[in-house]
């Protein structure tokens, strides 16, 4: 309405305008030169002109658009407004040879833009539209068909003037309408793959030459705009109206660069990585693929996680996530390249954990056999309990610092914590789409799982524990031999070798400082209270010469109580500095050792050394 | 026929037509345009949103099953996870590698798997209980910890605004 009202009363002052100038002058000519050099009347005239400008624009709309919708106009306006700032800063550079023809080419040029933006929304629109008249496919291609003759004539009108007359403000033209006629190319290849597809029922490499459509077109736009602003600043001034489309230009191009490349890896891994899933796998689930929910008859991919989806559907989701779309599965970090995520795998094991705790897991995952190593020694009783190796030597357990400490070397040194994720088993993944009762079984299953690893793993520490209480065994055996055979040296480093020591030293000895260390020893295991609890049953027969033993036992979980969160984190804790070193403090004020060596304080001095070596040989270890 | 986002689209409004669950109703603005939905979800019974029926919009990117759509009530509301002007903050609608509160995990961010269904059906599980570690409207946030009659007095009077009942009968 206001509309109207603005152009009827433009159309009135227009008249007047004119036929006072006529009234005035009586003829032609006299009166149009009575116009031009009356500035109000110019105004008037101007303001017409404008007006007319845009209403045989929306004619024009009307012809080749029909009804603009919502977003279409918001668009249109949103660039509309950066487009005439820009022209604006373009008139800065060229105010030299601003004159009413230079502004009306500048309005057509804008007027032209904003048919090529409405014409590419459009086209892009006939993806998303379900039905699509005939009328429409006749719009579009004479619009394109008339902008693209315009975009070349101006072109080449550019181009003459530039070879002419020299390089002018058609330059700026010339560039200008380079760029839109690749809008045009663009428009008019998309146009025709939507066509195709309409054709062509499921056309699945559509996307991808989109994409490759967009790389080389971003490409050109590049080389225009970077060429440009050469150009320009070797013959004007920096073309700062140009920056703001360059970087949007630049932008899109790596993008379009980044989405090709991510595009190529998702189908080389789909390629190379996933089988097609054939049609039994089809048939047993339930066939629908669920990105685009349609029917799988053919072209599908299953993923390691055994769920199903079109290739299509699958490459487009993986250009922007390496991820399965139903569970999550990081899809680049599972395949059997490298075993680098354990976590998923075993998430998603049906595993029979509760049955069995703590050994079943360990078994599972091939740890190198701890336990038998480690059989002769009193902690680790219930790991043999529960059968990887049956309680056979227990006859040994006579003297266990000298078995013990022969096998610990291998115990701690051994790839132990590194072993673990190279062990694990290939993943065992979900079977199905799964329902709401399957993840809450699922997730129990998880957390069944999770707490017979952290239990495992507390049972682990419990054996290191042990370990380091036999390393102190045999530090105070071999203290007690070294007394009467040679001065301290380097036997320790080496436990096989100095298994033979131990021999020497009598067990007596070696219990009270066992005992002595105890404290030392306790600080870490958390897991060793369920351990221990049966260890206090068996120890008593085993080590009827050595009760001390026992006393550390039922004081373990009561110390330890603590660090019940360290149980995943195992082993390095517990044999570092701390632990050696609040073991020489003990021992060194240990009434019974002491009591033991003849100069307390050369036996001191010794088991400081030696304790630091033992800290130094085994962290590196760890 | 037409695009992939335009087929999923179709495919969603009939399995909601053929199987509309409890308590909403959703379809596009008009067969048209499928980018723009309507719907409309019911408080959930026994909470202080409980009768009330709210309108929102939908809309869907061009991408549709791999972008998320946007969604935003319609009608005035007051509620911890809903801006002032209506957008709604849940988890399933924010694509993963944004995330505005900075507090979500990966694993309940959108992905082809969801659909118009479980947004909703998560939006009417969000009225019934708000989430207010993530406050997109600060206000409601607080004054839901702090000063819950005062919230459901609040909730109360949308209520009966989205019915059209007068504040005072």
């Amino acid at each position: 309405m206001r509309n109207l009202g603005i152009t009827v009363l433009s159309l009135l002052l227009t008249t007047v305008v004119i036929g006072n100038a006529y009234y005035q002058k009586k003829q032609f000519y006299p009166s149009v030169v009575y116009i031009t050099k009356s500035n109000p009347s110019m105004a008037v005239i101007y303001i017409q002109a404008f007006i007319l400008v845009i209403l045989s624009g929306k004619l024009m709309r009307k012809i080749f658009f029909g009804e603009l919708r919502a977003v279409e106009l918001e668009h249109l306006m949103e660039r509309s407004w950066y487009a005439v700032t820009e022209t604006c800063l373009a008139f800065t550079v060229f105010r030299d040879d601003f004159s009413p023809k230079f502004v009306a080419l500048f309005t057509l040029l804008l007027f032209l833009k904003s048919f090529h933006w409405l014409a590419d929304e459009r086209v892009d629109f006939m993806e998303r539209s379900p039905v699509i008249s005939w009328l429409f496919h006749v719009r579009i291609i004479s619009l394109l068909f008339m902008l693209g003759i315009l975009d070349i004539t101006f072109v080449l009108h550019a181009y003459q003037s530039t070879l002419n007359k020299g390089a002018s403000v058609q330059l700026v033209f010339g560039f200008e309408y380079a760029i839109l006629l690749t809008i045009i190319l663009n428009i008019v290849i998309k146009y025709a793959f939507h066509v195709h597809d309409f054709h062509e029922m499921p056309w699945e490499n559509k996307a991808v030459f989109l994409l490759y459509t967009e790389l080389v077109m971003g490409f050109i736009k590049v080389i225009l705009y970077f060429s440009f602003v050469f150009i320009m600043v070797r013959i004007y001034t920096l073309p700062l109206f140009a920056f703001r489309p360059m970087y949007y230009t630049v932008r899109a191009f790596k993008k379009a660069i980044n989405d090709v490349i991510m595009s190529r890896r998702a189908i080389r891994n789909m390629n190379t990585l996933y089988p097609d899933a054939t049609p039994e796998e089809l048939a047993a689930a339930d066939n629908v693929c669920i990105i685009c929910r349609e029917e799988m008859q053919s072209a599908s991919k299953k993923l390691p996680c055994n769920h199903i989806f079109h290739t299509s559907c699958l490459r487009s989701w993986f250009q922007r996530q390496q991820t399965c779309p139903t569970c999550r599965l990081n899809i680049l970090r599972t395949p059997g390249s490298t075993q680098a995520t354990p976590a998923p795998p075993q998430r998603a094991r049906p595993d029979p954990p509760q049955q069995q705790p703590p050994p079943r897991p360990d078994f599972q995952w091939g740890v190198p056999n701890p336990p038998p190593p480690m059989n002769n020694a009193n902690i680790d009783q219930p790991m043999n309990d529960r059968g990887i190796q049956s309680p056979g030597p227990i006859p040994n357990v006579g003297h266990p610092p000298m078995p013990g400490a022969e096998n610990l070397h291998p115990f701690f040194c051994s790839p132990f914590p590194i072993a673990m994720p190279f062990n694990v088993p290939p993943p065992i993944p979900p079977t199905e789409t799964l329902s709401d009762e399957e993840l809450a079984r699922m997730e129990r299953q998880t957390r069944e799982g999770v707490e017979a690893r952290v239990r495992c793993l507390q049972n682990i520490q419990a054996l290191l524990d042990a370990s380091v209480m036999m390393m102190q065994h045999y530090c105070a055996a071999a203290a007690a031999s070294q007394r009467h055979m040679y001065p301290p040296g380097i036997h320790e480093i080496n436990p096989t070798a100095n298994a033979s020591a131990p021999h020497a030293a009598p067990n007596s000895s070696s219990a009270p400082d066992t005992a002595a260390s105890s404290s030392s020893v306790n600080p870490g295991p958390s897991g060793i209270s369920s351990g221990s609890k049966i260890d206090v049953s068996d120890e008593p027969p085993q080590h009827g010469q050595t009760p001390v033993n026992l006393s550390f036992l039922n004081e373990g979980p009561s110390t330890s109580s603590t660090d019940v969160n360290g149980g995943t984190s195992v082993s390095p804790e517990t044999l570092d500095g701390p632990s050696s070193e609040q073991t020489v403090d003990k021992v060194a004020t240990d009434p019974c050792s002491s009591e033991a060596s003849e100069s307390p304080a050369d036996s001191e001095a010794v088991r400081k050394r030696r304790l630091q070596k033992f800290s130094k040989d085994f962290n590196p270890g760890d | 026929m037409a695009g992939s986002a335009l087929r999923r689209l179709m495919a969603e409004y009939r399995q909601l037509t053929l199987n509309p669950p409890e308590g909403i109703l959703a379809g596009p603005v008009n067969e048209e345009n499928f980018f723009e939905w309507e719907a409309l979800i019911t408080g959930p019974e026994g909470t202080c949103f409980e009768g009330g029926v709210f309108p929102t919009k939908l809309t869907f990117p061009p991408d549709y099953p791999l972008s998320p759509p946007k969604m935003q009530f319609t009608c005035e509301m007051f509620h911890p996870n809903i801006y002032a002007d209506g957008r709604v903050c849940i988890s399933i609608l924010h694509a993963p590698g944004d995330d505005p509160m900075g507090y979500e995990s990966s694993a309940e961010r959108w992905s082809p798997v969801q659909s118009v269904e479980k947004i909703l059906l998560s939006v009417v599980s969000m009225l019934a209980e708000p989430n207010d570690e993530s406050g997109a409207n600060v206000d409601a946030a607080k004054m839901w910890r702090e000063d819950r009659k005062e919230f459901e007095t609040i909730a109360e009077r949308i209520v009966r605004k989205t019915l059209n009942i007068p504040e005072n009968l």
